[in-house]
């Protein structure tokens, strides 16, 4: 196909070091013609300063509500390759593990059933196909799932939960996320495809507290792999390091946020009661340093991008869950907060704008829970739990102060 | 409520609500919990009513169900 309109504009932006998604974009223009016209619209766009989007979140397949994000041209007739544009979001692999056989077959579908335009991956995770008409989703969705993929979720529903690469390529893994994920996508696959939540609910689970996928401020619902047992000290390994140059003092005890290493030269100590379980020095340290059984997860709560409160971070639940399979804790304790806040939520109030509205306490009560030190978020931020005299009978602070 | 008739009223709301009301899926629960239906036969209800293609899910800042006749007419308007 020959070029069909001059794009001075995005032409400026293939100059200079970096790959550009234009030049992408040329190359599936030249085979594609709803990639023609989405590069013709977005020149038009950038010369008015105007998006020619209408925001039609109403195409879907059906029994599925998610997964589909509908959009369509206000230019339809000037540029009719883009009078539909839907994206269609499909559940990635847990890990974002592929074969080459699959991405082929799965650029091979886009090139014959949308614009060839891809995102791997978006920011929620899953593999993001831009741009395809309406008449195009039954069969696509049909295609996709004979072939072992399926629709991932959008709009007020459970989002398809993502993972670090864990136990399949990292030492530092302490839970299996890639099954966790797996587990769970299959769990939830009602509330994934069915939106019936007050707004969009995020699963994200690490295998230890470096958090690689960022889940303690992108979930609603953060998975974070973390152990109980002392950290493990190969004296030999540290004292090597410090002859390499690191600075074990400086890098190494002022840096720990537990206060509880101490370094004389020649040997390293933790007092393991003190650590936070940050990872600091055993990624400094790595190999000389490390986790030991028993392993588990931090659950903490509520992150979200700024939007009706700013942005937050997640708020410890369990301090420590223990996550073997068929993972029967996690599942019920995340229906029992959903049901809540559907039950609860405003229009798109997120699961921790809720919990700050009617008070942790109210959500413990409701999912059963007793407050925990551990639950102490920063100061002033604790569950402020009112003691009812039965609670006290127990004595419940005796275990906290040991 | 026996099945067939508590998917009729499901329907009716909806249609009934049209310009007026939007229904998230726990609005229409409430609004039949309110009438005694328990709230599972409702959630099964409506699966029946979107996955035989009489409802749909819409998204507008939040999602909504509609009637499904409202894709083909929002379709219609996009040429003009
Ligand atoms: C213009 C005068 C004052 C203002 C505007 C004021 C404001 C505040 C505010 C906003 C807090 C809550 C802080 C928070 O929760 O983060 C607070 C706490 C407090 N205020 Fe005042 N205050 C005033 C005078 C006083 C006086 C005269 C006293 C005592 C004689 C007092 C004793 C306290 C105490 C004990 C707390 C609790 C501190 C804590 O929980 O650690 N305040 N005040
Ligand atoms: C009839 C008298 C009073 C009533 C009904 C009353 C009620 C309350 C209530 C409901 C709170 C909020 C508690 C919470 O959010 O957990 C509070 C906080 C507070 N009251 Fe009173 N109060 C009374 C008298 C006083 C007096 C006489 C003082 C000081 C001389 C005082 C100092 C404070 C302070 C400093 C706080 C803030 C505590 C904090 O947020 O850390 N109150 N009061
Ligand atoms: S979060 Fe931890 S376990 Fe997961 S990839 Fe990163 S370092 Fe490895
Ligand atoms: S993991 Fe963090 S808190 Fe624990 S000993 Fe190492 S640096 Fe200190």
């Amino acid at each position: 196909m020959t070029k069909k309109y001059d794009t001075p504009l995005l032409d400026e932006l293939e100059k200079g070091p970096f790959p550009s998604f234009v030049t992408e974009m040329k190359k599936a223009a030249a085979k594609n013609p709803m990639a023609a016209d989405e590069l013709g619209l977005l020149e038009k766009s950038f010369r008015d300063k105007v998006t020619y989007w209408k925001h039609g979140g109403i195409v879907g397949v059906r029994g599925y509500g998610g997964g589909v994000i509908g959009r369509y041209c206000e230019l339809a007739d000037q540029f009719p390759g883009v009078a539909h544009f839907h994206t269609v979001r499909i559940n990635q692999p847990a890990g974002l593990f592929y074969t080459s056989e699959a991405i082929r077959f799965i650029c091979d579908v886009w090139d014959r059933y949308g614009s060839g335009l891809t995102n791997f991956h978006g920011s929620t995770g899953d593999i993001i196909l831009l741009g395809t008409i309406t008449d195009n989703l039954e069969p696509l969705a049909t295609i996709f799932s004979l072939n072992g993929f399926d629709l991932g979720g959008s709009g007020s529903a459970m989002r398809t939960p993502s993972c670090c690469v864990g136990p399949a390529r990292c030492e530092w893994a302490m839970i299996d996320t890639l099954d966790i994920t797996y587990d769970l996508t299959q769990e939830f696959q009602d509330e994934l495809h069915r939106p019936s939540f007050p707004y969009k609910f995020k699963i994200k689970t690490v295998g230890c507290p470096v958090d690689c996928n960022a889940a303690i401020a992108r979930a609603d619902l953060s998975i974070i792999g973390t152990w109980k047992g002392p950290i493990e000290i190969d004296q030999d390994r540290v004292r090597d390091y410090a002859k390499k140059g690191v600075n074990i003092q400086e890098e190494i005890v002022n840096l720990c946020p537990g206060k509880c290493i101490t370094w004389d030269g020649n040997n390293l100590k933790i007092d393991d009661s003190d650590c936070l379980h940050c990872m600091h020095c055993i990624t400094k340290l790595s190999g000389a340093l490390k986790p030991t059984p028993p392993f588990g997860a931090t659950i903490l709560i509520g992150s979200k991008a700024p939007f009706v409160i700013g942005a937050t971070l997640s708020w410890v639940i369990f301090p420590f869950m223990e996550m073997k399979p068929p993972y029967q804790e996690i599942k019920d304790f995340i229906r029992k907060a959903t049901e809540w806040w559907s039950e609860y939520g405003k229009n798109r109030e997120r699961i921790g704008e809720l919990i700050l509205r009617l008070g942790m306490r109210e959500f413990l009560e409701t999912v059963g829970l007793k407050p925990t030190p551990e639950m102490v978020k920063e100061p002033r931020r604790d569950p402020f739990w009112f003691w009812k005299e039965g609670d006290l009978e127990g004595k419940p602070w005796e275990s906290w102060l040991k | 409520m026996d099945r067939e008739e508590l998917k009729k009223q499901i329907y009716t709301l909806i249609e009934q609500a049209q310009g007026k009301k939007k229904y998230k899926q726990m609005d229409v629960i409430k609004h039949f919990r309110n009438l005694g239906v328990p709230d599972s036969e409702t959630k099964e209800a409506i699966r029946e009513l979107v996955d035989g293609g009489k409802l749909i899910y819409t998204y507008m800042g939040g999602s909504y169900i509609e009637l499904a006749s409202k894709l083909e007419k929002f379709e219609k308007d996009i040429f003009k």
